[in-house]
C-alpha cells in the first residue's frame, strides 16, 4: 500500500527539555498505528508538531513522498491532516453545521473575503447528509447547539468532521477520555470505518485493550524517543506494558522462574 | 421568551409602558427626539463592544477614546489652522493605533484584556487631560460638510434627529450582517466559545481579534467625535464612565460577557433600555444624585433574568 505520511528525525526542544528526539515513523493508506506512551513520552510534541501546531527544530516530513514543512494548523489541513484533540475540536455555541465547516464555511461572493455570506442553504444541507452518513445513532439536528450534545455525540461530530474533508490522515488524541462505555465503542466503530474508507489513522489512548481492539500497529515512545514498533497480531498487553514503562520484561520473566 | 434578546424587549417595553403612563412627557416629541440624541453616541461603540465581548474579549478603554480622539482633531484646527480633514485622519489614525497595541498585547503577549484595556484608559485619559491642560477646548462652530455628516440634524414633524442616528442603524445593519450571516461572524463566535476549537480549524484567532479590537477604538472615536460636534466642544473629561454603560447595555442586550454568544439585536434593544432607564427615571421624579441606585438595580435584575432564562434552557 502507498506510503501516505513519513517523519524523519523529528527534533523539538523547549527550552533545555528535549521534548523530541529522532523520532521517526511512516503510516500507510488505512493503517491505524496507535501512538502509546506514559505522561511526558513526547506524544503530544509529536502530534502537535505533525498538526501544525508548533514549527519542528530539525527533521523532515514527507506526506505521499513529497517533503512538506508544516507551519501552521491550516497548512496542516491543506496537506489532509486532520486532528481531533480531547474534549477541545468543537465550539459549543455554535449549530452541529456551522462547527462542521468552521473555517471551510460555503460562502456566496467569495470576492468579500471574510465578509461573504455564508450559503445558509448548503451548510444545512450538507450538514444534515453527513450527519446521516455517518449514521450517528440518535436523530441529531444541523442546526443544535454543540451545548446541547453529550460527550460520545460531540466525539462523532469531531470525526465525521474529520472525514468530511477526506482527510489522509487523522490524528485522534485521546478520543475516548470521559466517554461512556457505549460511546466508547461508538468511537471505535468510526476508527474503523476510517480504515475501511482507506484514511490512516494515529491514535493516541492511553487504554492499550482499545488499541488492541482496533490498530494494526503499535509505537511506543518513552522520553521523547521512539523505543518500539509492533503489529498487533505479533505482541500482546503485557510486553507493551512493559515497553511504555521501560521495565525490563526478560528480567521480570527471569526473577518469576 | 427563551432567547435573551427577546426577553430583553418584552421589558423593554414594560419600562416604556410604565414611563409613560408615570409620566405624560415621556412620550412627547421633545423627550424622544432628545433620547435619540444621545442613543447613536453610546450605541455606536456598544456594536463594537458587542463583537469584542462575542469574541470573548472586552475594551476598558472607549470612554477615553471618545474624549481623547476629538480632542486630537480640534487641537491642531483650532491653534495651527490645520484642515479639519487631515486632523479627522490623524484622530482616526490614532485611534486604530490604540486599538492595536491593546490587540496585539492581548493576544501576543497573553494579558488579560481587562488589565491591558484599564491601563490604556488611564494612558488615554491622562493623554487627553495633558494636552488641554484639564480644560475643555473652546467651541467649535464652522459648520463644514463633515460637521453636517457627523452632527447635522433635521426634523420629521415635531421630531428633531441628527444624522448620527443615521449612522448607528447603517452600522447596526452591517453588524447585524456580519455576525450572523457572514464567516467573519461565525468565526468571531467560534473563537469566543472555544479558542482552541477556532484555531485548530485554521482560524486566524488573534488576528481577528486585534481587529475587533482596532474596530471598537475606531467606534469610540467615531462616537467621540459625533459628540464633540453636537456640542460644539471637545473636553478631556467626556465619556467617562462610558465603558461601563457601554458594557451594561451589551450584557443587558444578551450577549455573554464570556463570549461564543452575541447579539447585535440584544445590544440594540440595551442601548434604548438604558437610555429610556436613564431618562425616565429623572422624567418620573428620582432624585438626581440618586437615580444611578435605579439604573445599578435594574440591569442587575435584567442579569439575573438572563441567567434563569439560560439555567431553564439548559434543564429542559
Amino acid at each position: 500500500m502507498q506510503e501516505v505520511l513519513r517523519l524523519q528525525n523529528l527534533q523539538k526542544s523547549f527550552g533545555s527539555v528535549r521534548a523530541l528526539k529522532n523520532a521517526s515513523l511512516t503510516l500507510k493508506e488505512g493503517d491505524v498505528v496507535a501512538l502509546l506512551g506514559d505522561n511526558g513520552a513526547g506524544k503530544s510534541t509529536l502530534i502537535k508538531a505533525i498538526s501544525g501546531v508548533f514549527p519542528i527544530d530539525r527533521g523532515d516530513i514527507y506526506v505521499r513522498g513529497e517533503k512538506v514543512s508544516i507551519r501552521s494548523t491550516r497548512e496542516a489541513m491543506d496537506l489532509g491532516i486532520e486532528t481531533i484533540h480531547q474534549d477541545t475540536s468543537l465550539a459549543p455555541d455554535l449549530s452541529i453545521a456551522r462547527n462542521l465547516f468552521l473555517g471551510r464555511e460555503p460562502v456566496n461572493l467569495k470576492w468579500l473575503g471574510v465578509f461573504a455570506p455564508i450559503d445558509l442553504a448548503k451548510l444545512r444541507d450538507a450538514a444534515s447528509a453527513l450527519l446521516k452518513r455517518v449514521g450517528i445513532s440518535k436523530k441529531l439536528d444541523a442546526d443544535a447547539l454543540v451545548s446541547t450534545l453529550s460527550g460520545g455525540e460531540r466525539q462523532s461530530i469531531a470525526i465525521s468532521r474529520a472525514m468530511q474533508f477526506a482527510a489522509k490522515v487523522i490524528i485522534l488524541d485521546e478520543p475516548t477520555n470521559n466517554l461512556g462505555v457505549e460511546e466508547t465503542h461508538g468511537v471505535l466503530r468510526f476508527v474503523k470505518e476510517m480504515r475501511e474508507a482507506g484514511h490512516s489513522v494515529l491514535l493516541i489512548t492511553h487504554n492499550i485493550h482499545h488499541v488492541f481492539e482496533v490498530a494494526d500497529r503499535i509505537i511506543v515512545m518513552r522520553r521523547g524517543e521512539i523505543v518500539a514498533e509492533q503489529t498487533v497480531a505479533d505482541t500482546d498487553l503485557l510486553t507493551v506494558e512493559s515497553l511504555i514503562t521501560g521495565a525490563d520484561v526478560s528480567a521480570l520473566m527471569k526473577r518469576a522462574q | 421568551m427563551r432567547s435573551p434578546q427577546f426577553s430583553s424587549f418584552v421589558i423593554l417595553v414594560v419600562l416604556l409602558v410604565v414611563f409613560a403612563v408615570a409620566d405624560g412627557n415621556f412620550l412627547s416629541p421633545l423627550n424622544i427626539s432628545n433620547m435619540m440624541a444621545f442613543l447613536p453616541e453610546l450605541g455606536i461603540i456598544a456594536l463594537g463592544m458587542t463583537l469584542l465581548l462575542t469574541a470573548g474579549e472586552f475594551d476598558l478603554s472607549v470612554g477615553a477614546v471618545f474624549a481623547l480622539a476629538p480632542v486630537v482633531v480640534m487641537l491642531p484646527v483650532q491653534n495651527a489652522g490645520v484642515d479639519i480633514g487631515v486632523a479627522l485622519l490623524a484622530g482616526l489614525l490614532l485611534c486604530i493605533a490604540i486599538g492595536a497595541i491593546n490587540g496585539v498585547i492581548v493576544t501576543k503577549i497573553g494579558i488579560s484584556s481587562f488589565l491591558v484595556t484599564l491601563s490604556m484608559l488611564l494612558v488615554v485619559r491622562g493623554a487627553a487631560l495633558y494636552i488641554t491642560q484639564g480644560f475643555p477646548l473652546k467651541s467649535w462652530d464652522q459648520p463644514g460638510f463633515l460637521v453636517t455628516l457627523l452632527a447635522g440634524s433635521f426634523n420629521i414633524g415635531a421630531f428633531r434627529f441628527y444624522t448620527s442616528l443615521w449612522w448607528f442603524v447603517g452600522l447596526s445593519l452591517l453588524a447585524v450582517y456580519v455576525l450572523r450571516y457572514a464567516k467573519l461572524g461565525n468565526w468571531i463566535s467560534a473563537i469566543g466559545s472555544n479558542r482552541n476549537a477556532a484555531v485548530a480549524r485554521g482560524v486566524p484567532a488573534d488576528a481577528v481579534k486585534i481587529w475587533l479590537f482596532i474596530l471598537t477604538s475606531v467606534l469610540a472615536g467615531l462616537a467621540g467625535m459625533i459628540s464633540a460636534f453636537r456640542i460644539s466642544a471637545a473636553s478631556p473629561v467626556a465619556g467617562t464612565g462610558y465603558e461601563l454603560e457601554v458594557i451594561a447595555m451589551v450584557v443587558v442586550g444578551g450577549t455573554a460577557l464570556t463570549g461564543g454568544r452575541g447579539t447585535i439585536l440584544g445590544t440594540i434593544v440595551g442601548a434604548l433600555m438604558l437610555r429610556a432607564i436613564r431618562n425616565g427615571i429623572v422624567l418620573v421624579g428620582v432624585p438626581g444624585l440618586a437615580y444611578n441606585i435605579f439604573v445599578g438595580v435594574i440591569i442587575l435584575a435584567m442579569l439575573i433574568l438572563h441567567a434563569l432564562l439560560q439555567k431553564n434552557a439548559a434543564r429542559s
